[in-house]
């Protein structure tokens, strides 16, 4: 085959090269994951930039996978991927037999995938497994071309593994056109937020300067040019390499005078073409590329040798490359020439012959291109079935944005609502409430609210329209899923009022109206509404996912409604209603609303914990560990962090994040498992985390991000970086709803707290941002009078301490903290209130008043600390039991409040250590290594090596020999 | 690139190194356009009365007056404001990144005003305005359709969003008292000016439908985002609008309003 002709060698980007091996191949350490993201305008040598890294990158030892993203809009989920996995695979000699079945496995994988819950999810970490039997064990780059035209599964895909979810060592070099990112491009945010990440780089690649254009020139000419000519090059390409290096060669060809344009140099070349070639150029510009050969042979009909003959001279006049895959136009601009050449009726005769030669033979993306090539053959009758197929085929690879656009062209195909006449493809018509009711349904699932909605109003005009009260229980659906409450409301009302509303449609109506309504905190409403679709429900055989929707709603509005028994009562005998049913899915939400219900309004944590626990072992058994298993366990996390059993909770997220969870979920977990590495100290670890959830957001979720300013700021503050904290806070108080009474508390206890670790660091206290935070404290304050009790119960503790820091901005005010310890003890919440009873200490000791009770205070609080494993916190009631000439230990004390399971020693030298540091510590006196510890533990090996320097520190030891000695010296036997 | 002088002349570094950060959040979009602003006003040869310092006082007022919104509460949607805000204001931070390169991809509605820095007919009011132009009647539609991409919502008539967009209008009602008196007399009938399409600029509209006009374009772009072909030619058209605008208020036609 023929392939490119003479390469110009690459000029002034040896620099760039540097940068992009020491980012993404030799400063990325096992299991960490980094990007590089190249931006440029055309021409300026991005794909030559990425060939030549990843030349560079195999040579490195990594695994290469290339891919290039596809302008035709509507082509297919994760194709990038697809296509960079058969390259991969077609290079593959027999020597790689193992790499090949991996790779073929993979790719059957994406074959056998069918639509289900939780599908996408499912599908990335099914990918990353298939990713992670490819690259055994060598490091894997991506290098993606094009990725202004990157499809949004793909997208999601990237975010996903870069962080970290897929547990893959994963580098991503990826090159965008800069022209696309000026107008509102969705990458255009991506990568705003991702560039901020340590882990990312985004490289704009500039044009060469004038000795780089010089250069180039000499050497594609083959000695240096004269000044004038050099002069005259350097104002025309303005350093564009791809122009720059086609002028020259124009120069060298001894073409008469240097072209104005490059537009006319193409011209001119294709004119210079022989008939042959100039027809092959016209098929491959029609075609989707690459054009396989096959493919061109069919479309142009030549006999073998004249097509290759044809394609030699199109490669040799530089219009067209030839890659194993098949051919591509050397660039855009070429198309852009060719575009004006042919005549609309040669234009569809090729697309025709394009259509019929791919229908007998299957390839990538087979219906998708079929679609495209019989609308463009004016064929609508025959694209209309490929659109189809290709719909269903998106979906299937849970691509609702993809099926969406195929939808949408298959009623553009499928013509107008015939008044009498039949459309050109005869017999649609019937077709066309099916393909809207399809159509609509993909806008919705891919977020097109606006176009869901219009779509339905099209259905409902549509000549078999489905009854009225389903449209109604639809429209309402999406109006729900597009945030419009009050229409959605009226919508639900509409369906109950419908005439042809079936019992189990106004069950379904009446619960999902209840849900809403609980959403809108109207919580007596929500109430009489779910009773009466308990009612409505009774009657209905099966209508057992209603009863669970409806139950939820009502034990929430009673709980909030201070009737918590009750409530309770009725949720726990949905979770009856659904064991009995039998039905996975019903069993799974019951368990979660009944989790929720107990860890959330009604604070009983010890008992949600159980029951979270209890339902993850049980949904894990009816086959749905990946979805709901991780969210019971997120709650249970959640529960056993505030409840005080840190060591567990980290147990349990551990083994959560084990079903490599995806989007909301995973942020979820990570939040959770941040909030843990934060109140240990880790900074390192909590860093990485705070980093993922970063990662994942940047495909969107704003809803997470006033949590993930909250911990930044904690984290800040345990590195006595009250600037960074306080920055954090300003940007949380800017981005957060008034209403989120709750998450608003905790941030701008945050925010007030920051101020007062600057003022007791002598470092300066921003008085403006203390006003504000203490308006909006009155104002969460005013607000959540007339909340709930349960509301009102999270926010008076947070309250309690905003109130109390800001009196430490001005002589610490005992009586304050003491009302916190109140409030936090009251709640069962045992961290914030010895970080209270830490303030109230200090605050007596600085009155000199009481000094006995602050001694008494301070050990408390230091025994939890303790027994947290709260390590910033022990620091600074040590340091500060030091100052004060207090004693933390008494005499043969040992730590209480934390589960010490029997195995384990509980000697005298032992007693300053927590229960997972002496689970560490066991370990290390049976002689393991870190990364066996953490296998063992389901804890990473850093925090293993954490853990180690903090038993060295509290035991006074240097080796790991010294530990096991006073370990096994004081074993109980 | 290719020419001799710095395109900031001798505070070209400083203003290199504060564009080279990206602004994540609103309190931080106030403190670059602070800095920037102690800059601008010391570029020659016009330094205080520099052009496009007129244009950035007035953008740092206003955005000011929005932050302080957001702290107070004023919006039902702040994360909507304050991601458009950020979004909104990156837009211009790229026109001037694009100016510092030299680069072609500088937007025409912008270009014009910049070019006008080094002097000597530059009148503060109709700079004030062509800038004001520029962000609005071609930066703004685009900040609104990333924003919504991003939060995953749409731009539909009558949601919180667009009464929180609608606010903003209010913030500009408020200020404009406040400006009349300062340099800009004849304000209103700068905005009045303002309604994004040349072709009926005489109509006499204020900046309230100038934003409308932007919303609308918002929806229009919205609808076409898939597709890249329309995507751009939208993005040109606005460009061109904005910037035959921008050279008219900039022309001696413009002087009226001085």
């Amino acid at each position: 085959m023929a392939s490119d002709v003479d390469l110009a060698p690459l000029v002034g980007r040896a620099d760039h090269l540097a940068t992009l091996r020491s980012a993404l191949l030799d400063g990325v350490g096992p299991g960490q994951t980094a990007a590089v993201f190249v931006t440029g305008e055309s021409g300026v040598g991005k794909t030559r930039l990425l060939r030549e890294a990843g030349d560079r990158f195999r040579a490195g030892g990594a695994l290469v996978l290339t891919g290039t993203c596809l302008d035709i809009g509507d082509s297919s989920p994760l194709h990038p991927l697809l296509q960079a996995l058969r390259r991969f695979d077609a290079e593959l000699t027999a020597s790689h037999a193992r790499t090949s079945s991996a790779v073929r496995g993979l790719l059957q994988m994406f074959a056998a995938e069918t639509a289900g819950p939780d599908g996408a999810g499912a599908l990335l970490e099914r990918v990353s497994r298939g990713l992670h039997l490819v690259a055994q064990g060598r490091p894997l780059v991506l290098v993606l071309d094009d990725l202004q035209w990157v499809d949004r599964s793909t997208r999601q895909l990237l975010l996903y593994l870069l962080a970290g979810l897929g547990d893959l060592q994963l580098s991503v070099l990826a090159a965008v056109r800069a022209e696309s990112l000026q107008g509102a491009h969705p990458l255009r945010r991506v990568l705003t937020e991702l560039r901020r990440l340590r882990s990312v780089r985004v490289v704009d690649l500039a044009p060469l300067d004038r000795a780089g254009t010089e250069q180039l020139a000499a050497a594609v000419l083959g000695g240096p040019l004269g000044a004038e000519a050099a002069e005259s090059l350097w104002q025309r390409s303005g350093g564009n390499p791809f122009v720059v290096e086609e002028l020259a060669r124009d120069l060298r060809e001894g073409r008469d005078g240097l072209s104005e344009t490059l537009r006319e140099v193409f011209l001119a070349r294709v004119d210079a073409l022989p008939q042959a070639a100039h027809a092959v150029v016209h098929a491959v510009a029609a075609g989707v590329e690459p054009v396989a050969h096959w493919l061109l042979a069919e479309v142009t009909r030549l006999p073998e040798g004249e097509l290759i003959e044809a394609v030699r001279a199109a490669v040799a006049h530089r219009l067209l490359v030839g890659d194993d895959d098949g051919y591509r136009l050397r660039h855009r601009l070429v198309a852009e020439v060719l575009a004006h050449e042919l005549l609309p009726a040669e234009r569809s005769a090729l697309h025709r012959r394009y259509a019929e030669a791919l229908t007998t033979a299957p390839a990538e993306l087979h219906q998708a291109r079929l679609a495209h090539h019989w609308r463009l053959a004016g064929e609508p009758a025959r694209a209309l079935p490929a659109a189809v197929a290709a719909a269903q085929e998106a979906e299937r690879l849970h691509g609702y944005a993809e099926a969406h656009r195929h939808w949408s062209v298959a009623l553009q195909l499928a013509g107008p609502p015939a008044a009498g006449v039949a459309p050109a493809g005869g017999g649609l018509t019937a077709d066309r409430a099916e393909l809207l009711r399809h159509a609509a349904e993909a806008a919705h699932h891919c977020g097109e609210h606006a176009r869901a909605l219009s779509l339905l109003e099209e259905l409902a005009d549509a000549e078999d329209a489905p009854p009225a009260c389903a449209l109604h229980i639809r429209r309402a659906r999406y109006l729900a899923a597009a945030g419009r409450s009050a229409p959605a409301e009226a919508e639900y009302r509409r369906a109950l009022a419908a005439a042809d509303c079936t019992s189990r449609e106004r069950a379904t109506a009446a619960a999902h109206l209840a849900e809403l309504l609980l959403h809108l905190g109207r919580y007596a409403d929500a109430g009489d509404r779910a009773r009466e679709a308990l009612e409505l429900a009774a009657q209905v055989e099966g209508s057992v996912s209603e009863v669970v929707l409806a139950s939820m709603a009502l034990g929430f509005s009673e709980a909030y409604l201070e009737d918590p028994d009750a409530g309770l009562a009725v949720m726990r005998e949905a979770l009856d209603t659904a064991e009995r049913a039998g039905r996975p899915e019903d069993v799974a939400c019951a368990y979660l609303h009944l989790a929720e219900l107990l860890t959330g309004p009604l604070n009983i944590l010890e008992e949600g914990v159980v029951v979270a626990r209890r339902g993850a072992e049980r949904v894990a058994e009816l086959g749905l560990g990946r979805t709901y298993e991780t969210r019971l366990l997120a709650i249970a996390t959640n529960g056993l962090f505030r409840v005080g059993q840190w060591a567990e909770a980290e147990k349990v997220v551990a083994a959560a994040l084990r079903h490599r969870p995806s989007g909301a979920d995973a942020v979820e977990l990570l939040l959770a498992r941040c909030r843990l590495w934060v109140g240990y100290g880790d900074i390192a670890a909590a860093d990485r985390d705070l980093e993922a959830v970063a990662t994942v957001l940047a495909g969107g979720g704003a809803r997470h991000v006033i949590p993930l300013l909250t911990l930044r700021a904690g984290l800040a503050m345990w590195q006595g970086r009250h600037d960074l904290a306080r920055q954090a806070v300003q940007r949380g108080l800017t981005e957060v709803r008034s209403d989120d009474v709750g998450i608003l508390a905790a941030l701008v206890w945050h925010g007030l707290r920051a101020e007062a670790e600057a003022h007791a660091a002598r470092a300066s206290v921003d008085t403006t941002a203390v006003r504000r935070l203490r308006e909006v404290a009155e104002r969460v304050a005013r607000k959540s009078e007339h909340a709930a009790r349960p509301v009102r119960d999270v926010v008076d503790g947070f309250l309690a301490l905003c109130e109390a820091e800001v009196s430490r901005l001005d002589g610490s005010d005992p009586q304050l903290w003491a009302r916190s310890v109140t409030e936090w003890d009251r709640r069962h919440h045992p961290y914030p209130a010895a970080y209270s009873r830490l303030r109230q200490a200090e605050a007596l000791l600085a009155r000199r008043s009481r000094t006995a009770t602050a001694g008494k205070l301070l050990r408390e609080a230091y025994q939890v600390a303790q027994g947290l494993g709260a390590e910033p916190l022990s620091t600074e009631i040590r340091t500060l039991a030091t100052r004060a000439r207090v004693t933390l230990e008494e005499r043969g004390a040992s730590a209480e409040g934390r589960p010490v399971t029997g195995a384990e020693p509980s000697g005298d030298e032992l007693t300053m250590l927590t229960a997972r540091e002496r689970e560490v510590l066991a370990a290390v006196a049976e002689g393991l290594t870190n990364k066996e510890i953490g296998q063992r533990l389901f804890i990473s090996e850093r925090t293993i090596g954490v853990h180690v320097s903090h038993i060295f520190d509290k035991l006074q030891v240097r080796t790991r020999v010294q530990a096991s000695a006073i370990f096994l010296r004081n074993r109980p036997d | 690139m290719g020419m001799g002088e710095p395109v900031w002349g001798p505070v070209h570094q400083d203003i290199v190194g504060l564009l080279a950060d990206h602004p994540a959040d609103v309190p931080a979009v106030v403190d670059h356009l602070t800095k920037l602003q102690d800059l601008l006003v010391r570029l020659p040869p016009l330094e205080r009365s520099c052009p496009l310092a007129d244009f950035n006082e007035l953008y740092l007022t206003i955005t000011t007056s929005v932050l302080n919104g957001l702290y107070d509460d004023r919006f039902a949607d702040p994360v909507f404001l304050a991601r458009l805000d950020v979004e909104f204001a990156a837009r211009y931070f790229d026109a001037l990144r694009y100016w510092t390169e030299s680069s072609p991809a500088t937007p025409r509605a912008w270009a014009c005003l910049f070019r006008r820095m080094r002097g000597p007919d530059a009148r503060p009011l109709p700079s004030a305005a062509a800038g004001v132009n520029a962000h609005i009647n071609f930066d703004l539609p685009f900040a609104l359709v990333t924003t919504f991409d991003s939060l995953e919502s749409e731009p539909v008539d009558g949601t919180d969003q667009h009464r929180d967009y609608l606010e903003i209008n209010q913030i500009f009602a408020e200020r404009i008292p406040e400006l009349r008196r300062g340099y800009l007399d004849n304000w209103q009938l700068m905005i009045d000016m303002l309604n994004g399409d040349i072709d009926d600029w005489y109509q006499g509209e204020l900046v309230e439908y100038t934003r409308n006009v932007a919303w609308r374009n918002a929806q229009k772009i919205w609808r076409c985002r898939h597709d890249p072909e329309a995507r751009e030619c939208e993005r040109v058209r606005l460009d061109d609008n904005a910037a035959a605008l921008g050279r008219l208020l900039l022309s001696p036609l413009g002087a009226f309003l001085q």
